[in-house]
């Protein structure tokens, strides 16, 4: 009896192929990030609209897809942001199984720290609303705070001792990567055209609606445009002279060289300007500030290096010594109430948009691509995305996610 | 990669030292009969292109680890560097 190889090294397959360059699609959407992919899938799978091109300037996950902290989390502020991010931490699971792909969903929970009486009544409210929800979510106090995470300091040495923390067991950690070349999979299995390297330059109108996209590859003409182009997003809509709220920041992250295991769940702390986890190689991942500036680049800096150092080591004081590996930066297009923007017939019809996600853009992106690819199919906003329409900015209505438990910086 | 800025008072400085302050947008609109529409464009609606074509933004920066004054100075967003005069940095 001979055995088969359960894997077959000189068997291996492309997971899509490039198609070649059509000058007409009926939907063609700006970004081959996992927003663009998300919602180009979901247009061929669930509406069949097969007829779709994604364009990507670079490469698929140049962006903030592949350059976020990969975590995952539902425990927002606001009833409505909670529901959608809810639903989106439901799909990892389902779309594993549905792309036939590991996108290595590690299900550790997340911990937020508070470190003052003003976070710990943040913590409590937010709790309510999401166990009213049907999210978990739970208070702890410093000891447990501990025993979920060993290592942290929780005593008066710090300058802002911790208070208490938020315990979100349905959040996690899923592989960047894995969510990119599975959508894009998924997506060319159903007969998107992706193409890569494929630079916009400019957008077509006829005055009422979009005609097509210029771009490195000449012109493509459609009939649907999408705008999904993540940090990019405001610097696209500016090539039709629409004016947005949003301001496009790098963030940026590092990891450290590996440690043995010891790190089970993501913990943050506002105060601090820290999120860690420990990724499967054993790297401590962790994130910092943003900087101040608009800007559209991926530069990161020493300044932050050394800040997210000496955070670190506050907390964990065991982490000393550990060295940095390697930096990074994306952007971050941020929104006055860290709100995003998902519209339709935005001055033209059948235009949409789909930015302003913040540093929220990686654990978002499949459920805004199911709903965006809703409201591009039938023209007709989805009730979900009701409470994310750009004109609540002119009306003063805004969300109330700034009242949010994992406050970074100066913008939230 | 970091970058620096030029103070009006103290020259070429790490930009750390500085505050941003946001885009130029000319005089605040006059309140009287303002709609709160033309309120909330003046205050967060902005257009930031990107790309060779793209003018510098101009845009106001604070001293704050410095002499404390405010300024107005050009910078490409493309690149973070600041654009003076017709040549860069």
């Amino acid at each position: 009896m001979t055995v088969k190889p359960s894997f077959n090294w000189l068997r291996l397959r492309r997971l899509w192929r490039p198609a070649p360059v059509r000058r007409h699609y009926d939907v063609v959407i700006i970004g081959g990030g996992i927003h663009g992919l998300a919602t180009a899938y979901y247009l061929a799978r669930t509406h069949g609209i097969r007829d779709v091109a994604l364009l990507e300037s670079h490469y698929i996950g140049f962006g903030g897809s592949g350059r976020n902290t990969a975590i995952v989390r539902a425990n927002q502020r606001t009833a409505e942001n909670v529901r959608l991010y809810d639903e989106g931490l439901k799909l990892w699971r389902t779309l594993t199984d549905e792309l036939d792909f590991n996108l290595m969903f590690f299900n550790c929970g997340t911990l937020n720290l508070g470190h003052s009486e003003a976070a710990v009544n943040a913590f409590r409210m937010a709790a309510s609303t999401h166990n009213h929800l049907g999210v978990k979510s739970e208070l702890l106090d410093p000891q447990q705070c501990a025993e979920l995470i060993p290592g942290l300091d929780i005593s008066d040495r710090l300058a802002f001792p911790i208070h208490a923390g938020l315990y979100h067991p349905p959040g996690g950690v899923v592989r960047h990567d894995a969510v990119v070349w599975g959508l894009a999979k998924g997506a060319a299995a159903h007969g998107v055209h992706i193409h890569q390297g494929c630079e916009v330059q400019g957008i077509d109108t006829d005055g009422s609606r979009v005609t097509g996209v210029r771009t490195s590859l000449g012109t493509i003409r459609c009939n649907r445009l999408g705008i999904m182009a993540g940090g990019y997003g405001a610097a696209v809509a500016a090539m039709l002279g629409i004016e947005l709220p949003i301001h496009p920041l790098t963030i940026q992250a590092m990891v450290t060289h590996p440690l043995k295991p010891f790190l089970h769940h993501v913990f943050s702390s506002g105060a601090y300007h820290v999120y860690a986890n420990q990724t499967l190689k054993g790297e401590i991942a962790t994130g910092a500030h943003m900087d101040p500036q608009v800007n559209y680049t991926n530069d990161a800096t020493a300044y932050y290096l050394k800040h997210q150092a000496e955070a670190l080591v506050e907390l964990m004081p065991a982490l000393r010594g550990v060295r940095f590996m390697r930096i990074w930066a994306g952007l971050a297009d941020m929104t006055p109430d860290m709100a995003p923007i998902m519209e339709g017939h935005l001055g033209y019809d059948h235009l949409y948009l789909d930015a302003g996600w913040g540093y929220f853009g990686f654990k978002s992106g499949p459920v805004a691509g199911k709903y965006m690819a809703d409201y591009m199919a039938t023209g007709e906003r989805p009730e979900m995305l009701k409470a994310f329409q750009l004109k609540r900015f002119l009306e003063g209505r805004y969300s109330g996610e700034t009242a949010a438990v994992m406050k970074y910086g100066h913008w939230d | 990669m970091t970058f620096r800025l030029t103070c009006p008072v103290c020259g070429k400085r790490d930009v750390y030292e500085f505050t941003f302050g946001g885009q130029e947008r000319g005089p605040r609109p006059e309140q009287d009969e303002l709609s709160a529409e033309e309120h909330f464009r003046w205050t967060q609606f902005r257009m930031i292109p990107c790309g060779a074509q793209a003018p510098p933004q101009e845009e106001w920066w604070y001293h704050a680890q410095g002499c404390g004054v405010w300024f107005t100075t050009r910078r490409d967003p493309g690149t973070n560097l600041e654009v003076v005069g017709d040549g860069d940095e």
